[in-house]
Parts: structure tokens; C-alpha cells; sequence
């Protein structure tokens, strides 16, 4: 097994670098799911999402929400175990070819994370802002942050955890340790799910009236910050194909 | 094979803006506002409303319909509250499918924040105009700074027609005739578009060529001759000056097309005037007030002094806008909405007329499912267990008193 | 991995390898900025962004630059010092007004109802083609800093007007003056905002008669500067590519 990696198989039956297919695939997936859940919100939250005590707002709203996180602790369950299960063990030793074809791969990931990233932190985020207008927040679950607490964020937290083992288990560039700005990408957007919690305490009892810039707010905004890491990975990604291309390219 | 794809991924295309489309123009019939989240007791010792009117169940798009009443401001406020010294009469709805065409605390029209005073009663009405499709609970609300929405009743309205045919014509104070739903959307749709395009064109320019790699290796290198080179200076000038000359052109187009601006209108509106209301000369202790759990009653023990010369009967109690009324006294024929009034809810021990001069201490019971379903019955969970609302005692001339009560309540849970 | 052997199979392929690179790069750059950059502003200066009737003349002319010169600062710090990129900026404007007016569309408009009219973005681009111009023609952070910042501050109210001077136009109402903002934000009914959470220009007793807009801007730049500064070093931190050891 060790003198046949997976990667040496896969080279040997010339895959394309950039598997096509699966990108546009993957961003497809993200799109045709967000536009079917904002077809649900524009139905279902005027027909039964304005009143948390009404029957109807359990059955489609909060039973959304039980689904909803049934299905991210699975998929992530499985997402992950299946990306760390079927780790390359031979990581150093696969072929500059191979290594290239998984940055390409790994750039799959990195595009639909930023894509997760894109619906959770701006389009659900904002949306929010004018479902607050329209209802007087009578519930933490209000439609809107079922969708968007509960169901965007954890999606691009599940994509970006992905992308960082993925790194981590198939790049040789990633086994010098742990990247610190791959971390801060992955984990400071993680951390605005936890920071829910201050929000949400927050409106409890200090305001029910809707100002985005309220300070109770800051803590998304400093997590939202995060997101600049990706600097840092889009900086060692650079480095680590310009080395596998410097002799070719220049 | 490519045709069948081609097809599937227009048939796709199409689906999806169907669903958005469909999303889009649905015409849903809402539920009610959530008003049941708040706790008890800042229903019940807030903003009193009463004497409400509806005028139309049923408008069509572009027609107006009004809600107008009364508020009483209850002087025992709650400290977990601010004082409503900066209030907005708002309105409860699901976002601007009536326009609030017009508010008024008395005779002052209330576009903005206003300063009330605890104690007092003030009359008002919010005149809507109807925009988009659809059965909407309508709700009373006043906002307080520091508390949030207090809200009141609520009654479905249905609104006919088609938002397509909203118009919201005025004439400004410089002659313009407009429609307020798209005035200057063209024009921001315009600038929007021109500065977009510009920022597009500048990025586009400079990643026609490699972008991240070479450029790297060459940076890295010490190589940074080819990277900026004279045209892209000089493209960069265009830039720099046409943005400044846009900018200043832009302005200049606008101060001539709009010679009269004046600045966002605000401030804080005091003075509003409370209605007079006639002196009560019916005085109401209460003695004791529980709250039957089993079975979702409220029992007050009051002792009612008569210090005027008519005689009088207690016909209602209303608290958090529920009403208890004694049929027998009072019947409401004002179409309130009927999931907010118990119209046998009340009863009395004894209320045959209240004589002249007479004190009497009678067992009050106000019980209904609303208790349960407006979860007013929480209230012996609260934090600070004391209940408040409004007691009505008619006159056989037809006269009305209104008398408030504020005082402990005790749950009885078996 | 054999240093030997070549990841491509020709120079034509690398240079095609590296352009697709760039584009899922620049996608994936573009689609977090806007995640990132967006959550920042929304909730920063965002209710000055969502309604016309808090766009005045002070404090939203005032908010609005200091609080979104942040992520082009840092961005810039990183294309332009490691790739000689003079777009950082305009880049994160770009994301940036695209995540707004698509939710501001589709869901201001397309799922509450609220006409576009009142709640249409602010412009920053003309603020951010010059930061990216004076980077790159001066090759100096500090002079960006500087002159940049300053130029942010100063050109966000006229690179706005255009936009907002229709909607300040008076118009008498019920027996009161309103500006057509101020009737839009009373007519477009929003239960969560009443009208005093509001931070508008209420007036003061200052000297400085009706020229509040230059003097605010005046203000907002000389801040923009400092925050240019600040998140230039921010744009450095996250621009670095060190492993820290796990223990």
C-alpha cells in the first residue's frame, strides 16, 4: 500500500488537474439549495413564520430547525470522518504532478467555502436586517435566524473545516504544523455561531428593536474579520504552486 | 447528448426563477404578530388601549382605512421599562404592506418621536393606505426607547387588488409631481450601474494578465519592473481623473437639477396634549386579587365607593387588551376583534346598581381562555407578580368611568 | 516528492495551470470579502446604508468612510506588497456593493416588500478607484494612508449626493415639512425601527451654520486615515503564511 498510493493510481490514469465537474458541481449545490430555501422563506415565513405561538410556526418553522441540525451533525459527522478517514498516510512522498492536482482539488473546497461564506455572512446576514422589520422579535428562532444562525453558518463552517483537512490530510505543504491563518479563516467565522449566544442573551433584555450597529452586534463583526485570513492561505497557496511551477512558468 | 444538457440546464434556469417569481408575487394571509412573547405584566401595566375602531375589514390597493382610539398611560410603569419620555406611535404590521399614509396623538400629526406622560390618556389614529395584497393582522403598537414594542390589539384586514397598482403620488414643495414608490430609482439604478462599471473595468484591466503566481515569483524575485509599467500609469491617471471628474460633474448636474435640498427633518416632539378626562367619582380599592390556575380565572375583591350621583355598574375589565365583559351591564358592538374579548367573561357578585354614596365590596371574577392563549396567565411567573388594567363602570345615562387598578396578585395553583 | 520531476508537462500548461488559479483565487478571495466585508459594514454603518432617511448629512457622511476603509486597507496591504495588485480596494468595494444590492433586491425588496428607492447602498467606489490610483502611482502605504484616507473621507459625500439630492428635496405633508427620505421612512412602515433609534443630524448649538456635510467629511477622512493605518496592519497579520506547532 505504501509503494501504491492512491495518488500514484490516480496519476497513472491521467485525471484532469481541475476536476470541472465537481467545482462547478459543488458551487451548483450550494445555489440550487439556497435558492430553494429562499423560495421556502418567502412562502413559509409570511404564512407561518410572523407569530412564534402559532401552530404553524412549529410545524414549519421549528421543525425546519430540528431537521436542519440533525442533518448538519450528520453531514459533518460523515463529511469529516470520510476526509480524515481516507487520508493519505503517504503524503510526502506523492508525486509534484499529484500534489498539483490536489491544490487544484483543494481549490474546490476553498471556492465553495468562500461561496458558504458569501450566503451565510452577507445574503442571510443582511436578510435578517429586513425580516426584523416586518415582524416584532417574539422568538430566537425567528425565521430568519433559523435560516440564518442555524442553517447558513453552520454550512460554511462544515465546508471550511472540510477544506482544512483536506489540506491537512492529502497537501505536503500543510504538514509543517498548523497554518495559523487556515485556522483563524475556519475558526474565527466558526466562532460567530458560538457568539449567537451573546446576541441572543442580549436581545432577551437590553432591546427588541432592530439596530444592525447596535454594540451587542460587535461580535460578529470582530469574527467577520476572520474572513481576511484567507489572505494568508491565498499567500502560502501562491508560494507552494509557484514551486511547483517556478521551473516551468518563469 | 449536448442538446439534452443544454436543454436540462435551461429547463433548470427556468425553474429557478419560476420558484423566485412564484416566492415573489405570493399572496399569503398572515398569522398575528408575536405580541403573546412579552411578559405579562408589561402588557398589563404599559400602554393601556382602548375604545379601538378598525373602520374598513376589507380595502382595496390605493384605498385608506383607519385605526383610531384611545391610549392610557399607565401610571404605575414598570421599572424594567423606560419611562416614555421618547415613544413612537408606530404600527403593527408585517412591514409596509399599507403605507402609514398618517398618525396623530390628538390633533399633532406624530411623524416622529413624541414624549408622553404616565398618568394621562391621549387619543389617536393612524390612517393607512393600502399597498400590497393579502389578510393582515393590524396592530396597534407604540415603540418606547429603552423598552421596545408595546403592542396592542390586533384585527385581520384584508387588502384586495394588486401591488402593481400602488401609487404613492405627492407634490413637493418645489412644484415636482412624483410617485414616492420609484421616485429617483432610475437615477440610483444610474449611478450605481456607472460607478459599478468603473470599478469592474479597473479590476478587469488588471487581471487580463497573470494575476497571483507570476506576479509572486517575480516580486519575490526582485523583478518589479514589468509589473506596473508606463501604460498602466498612465491608464491609472485616466482613473484617478475621471473619477475625481465624474464626481464633481456628478454633483454639480445635481445641485443645478435640485437647487432647493433641506436636511432629514428630526428632533423629539413634546407637548402632546392628553385628552381630558372627567374626574372618576368611582373610587376602587382592591382588597385581594388572585389568579385561579386550573381554572384560568382571575378573582379581584374590590370595594367600590360611589362619590358621584348617579348610580353605577361595573360592565368591563381590560387588561393587556383583553376585555371582560358583564353582558348584562355592557355588550360591544364596535367589531373587536374576538379572540380579545371575552364578552361574558366578567362577573360580579353583586352588581346591581351602585347607588350614590354607597361602598360595597364585591367578588370580581374575570375568567377566559384568552388567559391562556394570550399568556397573560404567566404573569405568576414574572418577575414582579402585580397585575394592572382598566375597570369601566357604566351609568344608566350611557355615562362611563374608567378606574385603574394596580395591585399584588397571588396564584393559586391548586 | 521528487524535486526532479515536473508538476507540468509543458510551459504552455503552467501557464494555463497558473490562470486557472487565478480565477478560482479571485472567486474564492472575491466570495469571502464579500461575506467578510459585509458582515463588518452591515453592522457597523448598516442602518445608515439600508433607509434614505439615515442618510444625512452628518453622521452617516461621518460613519460610513471610518467604517468601511477597514478591509480595503488590509487588502491592499497584502496585494499590493506581495503581487504589485493595485485593486485591493476596489475589489472589496465591489464585493461589497454586489452582496448589498443583491440582498437589498432580492430581499428588501423581493421578500419584505420595501421599494428600492429607500433602501438602496451607499457608493464607495469612487473612493475606493482612488485609494488603489494613489497606491499604486505612489508605491508608498504611508502616502495612501494619508492622502488616500483623506481622499475616502472627503469624496463619499459628493460621490453620494448625486444619488441621495433627489430625496432631499422638502415637501409639505399634513401640515409638516418633511424631506421625501424622511416621508419614505414614515409612509414604508418598519416595525423594528421606530423613529427615534434614528441617528440623524438633530441640530446643536454649533458655530458652524449649514456647512455640516464638509465638516463631517473633513472628520470622517482624518479618521479614515488613522483606521487605514490600523487595518494595514490587520491586512499584514492576516496576510502572514506561518504554521504554529500543535502541542
Amino acid at each position: 500500500m505504501a509503494a501504491t498510493t492512491e495518488s500514484v493510481k490516480a496519476d497513472a490514469a491521467e485525471a484532469p488537474l481541475l476536476n470541472k465537474r465537481n467545482l462547478f458541481a459543488g458551487l451548483g449545490l450550494y445555489l440550487v439549495f439556497y435558492v430553494w430555501v429562499r423560495w421556502y422563506e418567502g412562502v413559509y415565513g409570511w404564512s407561518a413564520g410572523l407569530d412564534s405561538f402559532a401552530p404553524e410556526f412549529e410545524i414549519y418553522w421549528m421543525n425546519f430547525l430540528y431537521i436542519e441540525i440533525v442533518l448538519e451533525i450528520l453531514v459533518a459527522s460523515v463529511l469529516w470522518g470520510v476526509i480524515w478517514k481516507t487520508r493519505d498516510r503517504n503524503v510526502m512522498s506523492i508525486t509534484p504532478r499529484e500534489e498539483l492536482r490536489r491544490h487544484f482539488t483543494h481549490w474546490i473546497w476553498l471556492s465553495c467555502y468562500g461561496w458558504a461564506l458569501y450566503w451565510g455572512g452577507s445574503y442571510f446576514t443582511e436578510q435578517d436586517g429586513t425580516w426584523h422589520q416586518t415582524i416584532v422579535r417574539d422568538t430566537d428562532f425567528t425565521p430568519s435566524h433559523i435560516i440564518e444562525f442555524y442553517l447558513s453558518y453552520p454550512i460554511y463552517i462544515i465546508t471550511g473545516v472540510a477544506a482544512f483537512l483536506y489540506a491537512k490530510t492529502r497537501l505536503p505543504y500543510y504538514q509543517q504544523g498548523l497554518h495559523l491563518m487556515y485556522m483563524v479563516a475556519v475558526i474565527g467565522p466558526f466562532m460567530i455561531l458560538p457568539n449567537v449566544g451573546l446576541n441572543e442573551w442580549g436581545h432577551t433584555f437590553w432591546f427588541m428593536e432592530e439596530l444592525f450597529v447596535a454594540p451587542l452586534h460587535y461580535g460578529f463583526v470582530f469574527f467577520g474579520w476572520s474572513a481576511l485570513a484567507v489572505l494568508g492561505i491565498v499567500n502560502s497557496e501562491v508560494d507552494a504552486i509557484g514551486k511547483l511551477l517556478k521551473k516551468d512558468l518563469v | 447528448m449536448k442538446t439534452i444538457k443544454d436543454k436540462v440546464a435551461k429547463l433548470s434556469f427556468v425553474a429557478l426563477l419560476m420558484t423566485l417569481s412564484a416566492a415573489m408575487l405570493y399572496t399569503p394571509t398572515a398569522s398575528a404578530h408575536g405580541e403573546k412573547s412579552q411578559a405579562a405584566f408589561m402588557r398589563m401595566r404599559t400602554i393601556h388601549w382602548f375604545d379601538l375602531n378598525w373602520s374598513k375589514p376589507k380595502v382595496a390597493v390605493n384605498e385608506t382605512m383607519e385605526i383610531s382610539g384611545k391610549f392610557h398611560v399607565f401610571a404605575g410603569w414598570p421599572e424594567t421599562v423606560d419611562k416614555p419620555e421618547v415613544t413612537f406611535l408606530n404600527i403593527g404590521i408585517p412591514g409596509p404592506v399599507f403605507i402609514r399614509a398618517g398618525s396623530w396623538i390628538g390633533d399633532q400629526l406624530v411623524p416622529r418621536s413624541v414624549s408622553l406622560e404616565l398618568g394621562e390618556t391621549y387619543s389617536f389614529r393612524v390612517l393607512l393606505k393600502a399597498r400590497r395584497p393579502g389578510e393582515w393582522h393590524v396592530h396597534t403598537m407604540m415603540n418606547v426607547e429603552g423598552g421596545g414594542p408595546i403592542i396592542g390589539p390586533g384585527k385581520f384586514v384584508t387588502i384586495t387588488g394588486t401591488m402593481g397598482s400602488f401609487r404613492n403620488e405627492l407634490t413637493t414643495l418645489t412644484g415636482e409631481n412624483l410617485d414616492l414608490e420609484t421616485w429617483g430609482l432610475s437615477n440610483v439604478y444610474f449611478w450605481h450601474g456607472l460607478w459599478y462599471l468603473i470599478g469592474v473595468a479597473w479590476v478587469v484591466y488588471w487581471i487580463r494578465r497573470p494575476v497571483f503566481v507570476p506576479r509572486a515569483l517575480a516580486v519575490n524575485a526582485g523583478k518589479l519592473d514589468g509589473l506596473v509599467t508606463d501604460t498602466d500609469k498612465k491608464v491609472a491617471i485616466i482613473f484617478f481623473v475621471g473619477t475625481i471628474g465624474i464626481v464633481l460633474l456628478g454633483m454639480g448636474q445635481a445641485n443645478s437639477k435640485y437647487p432647493v435640498t433641506t436636511p432629514l427633518q428630526a428632533g423629539l416632539m413634546r407637548g402632546m396634549v392628553p385628552l381630558e378626562m372627567p374626574e372618576a367619582f368611582v373610587d376602587v380599592k382592591v382588597e385581594e386579587a388572585s389568579y385561579r390556575v386550573p381554572g384560568r380565572a382571575m378573582q379581584m375583591t374590590l370595594t367600590v365607593t360611589n362619590n358621584g350621583d348617579v348610580a353605577v355598574r361595573l360592565g368591563e375589565f381590560n387588561t393587556a387588551s383583553v376585555r371582560f365583559l358583564d353582558p348584562e351591564v355592557y355588550q360591544d358592538d364596535s367589531g373587536y376583534p374576538a379572540d380579545l374579548l371575552a364578552d361574558a367573561g366578567l362577573s360580579v357578585s353583586d352588581n346591581s346598581p351602585l347607588q350614590p354614596g354607597e361602598t360595597r365590596t364585591i367578588e370580581v371574577t374575570a375568567s377566559d381562555a384568552a388567559w391562556e392563549v394570550y399568556r397573560l396567565s404567566d404573569l405568576i411567573y414574572d418577575p414582579d407578580s402585580r397585575f394592572a388594567g382598566l375597570l369601566f363602570f357604566f351609568d344608566e345615562n350611557g355615562g362611563r368611568q374608567m378606574v385603574m387598578v394596580d395591585a399584588p396578585l397571588i396564584p393559586v395553583f391548586i | 516528492m521528487s524535486a526532479s520531476q515536473s508538476a507540468v508537462r509543458s510551459r504552455a500548461e503552467a501557464v494555463k495551470v497558473s490562470r486557472t488559479f487565478d480565477y478560482l483565487i479571485l472567486w474564492t478571495v472575491f466570495m469571502v470579502l464579500i461575506g467578510g466585508y459585509h458582515i463588518h459594514y452591515m453592522l457597523t454603518g448598516g442602518d445608515w446604508d439600508f433607509w434614505t432617511d439615515w442618510k444625512d448629512r452628518r453622521l452617516w457622511v461621518t460613519v460610513a468612510p471610518i467604517v468601511s476603509i477597514t478591509f480595503p486597507a488590509a487588502v491592499q496591504a497584502c496585494l499590493w506588497a506581495r503581487y504589485r495588485l493595485p485593486f485591493g480596494a476596489t475589489i472589496c468595494v465591489l464585493g461589497l456593493l454586489l452582496g448589498e444590492w443583491i440582498n437589498r433586491y432580492l430581499n428588501f425588496w423581493g421578500w419584505t416588500y420595501f421599494p428600492v428607492n429607500f433602501c438602496f447602498p451607499s457608493n464607495l467606489m469612487p473612493g475606493a478607484i482612488l485609494l488603489d490610483v494613489i497606491l499604486m502611482l505612489s508605491n508608498s502605504f504611508t502616502l495612501t494612508a494619508v492622502l488616500g484616507g483623506m481622499a475616502w473621507g472627503l469624496v463619499f459625500y459628493p460621490g453620494n449626493w448625486p444619488i441621495i439630492a433627489p430625496f432631499h428635496i422638502p415637501i409639505e405633508y399634513n401640515g409638516m415639512m418633511f424631506t421625501l427620505a424622511d416621508l419614505q421612512g414614515y409612509h414604508y412602515v418598519r416595525t423594528g425601527t421606530p423613529e427615534y433609534i434614528r441617528m440623524v443630524e438633530k441640530g446643536t448649538l454649533r458655530t458652524f451654520g449649514k456647512d455640516v456635510a464638509p465638516v463631517s467629511a473633513f472628520f470622517s477622512a482624518f479618521v479614515s486615515i488613522l483606521i487605514y493605518f490600523l487595518w494595514h496592519f490587520f491586512g499584514n497579520w492576516f496576510s502572514q503564511t506561518r504554521f504554529v506547532q500543535s502541542t
